[in-house]
């Protein structure tokens, strides 16, 4: 129970990634503000019956992250409920590959609108609670491919680099206001986004792996938690590549 | 919760600091421990009975100088004699001779060196080998610097034992990974330990104020992170980071 009493909000967990994170934060006891891009009966099901099994509360939360006036909307309902917040966890995000010169300019600004934008202005948004509360740790989901650079993620890898630098700066800037900012960079993962990937590569990619295999989502769940929690007190500005050994 | 319960772990640098939170942390989340010091020391031996007693665990102390080889194996030999298949190694046990580039000696570069980089190495050998014939899964976990990093002025032995070590550890991953033995290191900034006591005043006041958090990190949350590299299984290779900046 490393998260018991703690507050997070974490975006994009109808599956993948964000789910696992959900499914560990509750399991280690935090209420979680669930967040999803459009409202499912399915998903606001799951969630109700994960906060029974865990004995948390999980409340949805729906809004898109390119939809600025949503967004605030949820902050300003989050003011209301007078709660603290403790971690904020931007897991969202989309996907396009692409060879540099057939990438276009409209998948590019997509991808810069919800994997940047929108999670910089969440985090103007959430980190004043921090500050106030004086204490908070933001994880943003970036990628290996923010570091590394791959072919066909021109424009996903520059988008997660500049979540990357954004995060250097925010730590920097929150430190000692308490707030810590860190990023995590999964490798190869098991998800939806990996299913975009040609068999043919993903097979290669695999062996290249120190580990041999690619990573689960609760993986990256179990670096979350540890980066949510009181365990990582000392630890800001970071990208920690939960990668299997990728070369 | 007993995060580790039914682990064995061997822990170098047991005495104080880091490996001491690393040995406290390890034996409250339910893992047996071989505790590595540098000498034998009754208080020391008085505390793990202790320590040992409150949490359930066994705590074997193992004496050996990591500046002398033939200690080094004894070791070893010393822990693999008592049959228990090893999950976890952690080297914490470290040496600093501060100096400005053109004043360290030979001498103090060798002895660095040999404590810092050669005899974890050695060490890991015999205990990495104990892991693959137990047949399990292992972790080893190697306490590196942000001094190796970013570089330090009055650290030229250190950083770069430290340095070295990184790039020891991204080999053994890349050649124990496949064989399901995880490699990790940790860069620890700013610590309070034995080894930042020693710094100047002026010296640590800037390095603490040049970080984030504008403090000095607890031995404690080193041993966080090491507990948390045990709980994690996809981190490899390049998963060291730093626990400050």
């Amino acid at each position: 129970m490393l998260l018991k009493g703690k507050t997070a909000i974490i975006t994009g967990t109808r599956r993948g990634i964000g789910r696992a994170v959900v499914e560990t934060f509750a399991a280690n006891g935090a209420d979680i503000y669930a967040h999803a891009r459009s409202d499912s009966p399915e998903f606001t099901e799951e969630m109700r019956s994960a906060a029974d099994k865990y004995g948390v509360e999980i409340w949805p939360v729906f809004f898109d992250m390119t939809d600025g006036a949503s967004m605030k909307a949820f902050v300003k309902g989050l003011m209301s409920d007078k709660r603290e917040i403790d971690v904020l966890v931007n897991n969202a995000g989309v996907t396009h590959n692409a060879l540099f010169n057939m990438t276009t300019e409209v998948t590019l600004r997509e991808q810069f609108e919800v994997n940047f934008f929108s999670v910089f202005l969440l985090i103007q948004y959430i980190s004043k609670f921090m500050v106030k509360q004086k204490s908070g740790s933001i994880i943003n989901i970036a990628s290996t491919a923010g570091e590394d650079g791959n072919p066909g993620k021109s424009a996903y890898g520059a988008s997660k680099a500049a979540v990357i630098a954004m995060t250097k700066s925010i730590a920097a800037e929150l430190g000692e206001l308490g707030v810590r900012a860190n990023c995590i960079a999964p490798g190869v993962t098991e998800t939806d986004m990996l299913a975009t990937l040609p068999s043919v590569v993903l097979e290669e990619t695999k062996n290249s792996l120190d580990l041999r295999r690619v990573g689960l989502p609760s993986e990256i769940a179990d670096t979350a938690l540890f980066l949510a929690s009181d365990l990582s007190s000392y630890i800001t500005g970071q990208t920690i590549r939960v990668d299997g050994g990728l070369k | 919760m007993l995060l580790l319960k039914g682990k064995t772990a061997v822990v170098t640098g047991c005495l104080r600091g880091i490996g001491r939170a690393a040995l406290e942390t390890f034996a409250k989340n339910g893992a047996d421990v071989f505790a590595c010091c540098q000498r034998e020391d009754e208080r020391f031996a008085e505390y793990v009975l202790e320590l040992s007693g409150n949490c359930g665990v066994s705590i074997t102390p193992v004496y050996f100088d990591l500046l002398d080889e033939d200690a080094v194996k004894e070791g070893a030999k010393f822990i693999q004699k008592s049959k228990k298949s090893i999950d976890i190694l952690v080297n914490v046990a470290g040496a600093n001779f501060d100096a400005l580039f053109h004043m360290v000696t030979m001498e103090q570069m060798k002895r660095t060196f040999a404590v810092n980089l050669f005899s974890q190495i050695l060490f890991a050998q015999y205990i990495t080998r104990l892991m693959l014939k137990g047949g399990g899964s292992g972790s080893v976990i190697n306490i590196s610097s942000i001094s190796a990093l970013d570089g330090n002025p009055g650290q030229l032995s250190y950083a770069s034992s430290k340095a070295a070590l990184i790039a020891a550890t991204k080999t053994m991953s890349s050649e124990l990974a496949p064989k399901d033995i995880r490699v990790n290191a940790l860069a620890p900034g700013v610590i309070k330990t034995a080894m930042t006591d020693t710094l100047p005043e002026d010296i640590r006041s800037r390095m603490i104020s040049k970080s984030e958090l504008k403090r000095i990190g607890l031995p404690g949350e080193v041993a966080g992170a090491i507990l948390y590299l045990e709980l994690t299984a996809a981190l490899d290779r390049r998963g060291g980071f730093r626990t400050c900046c």
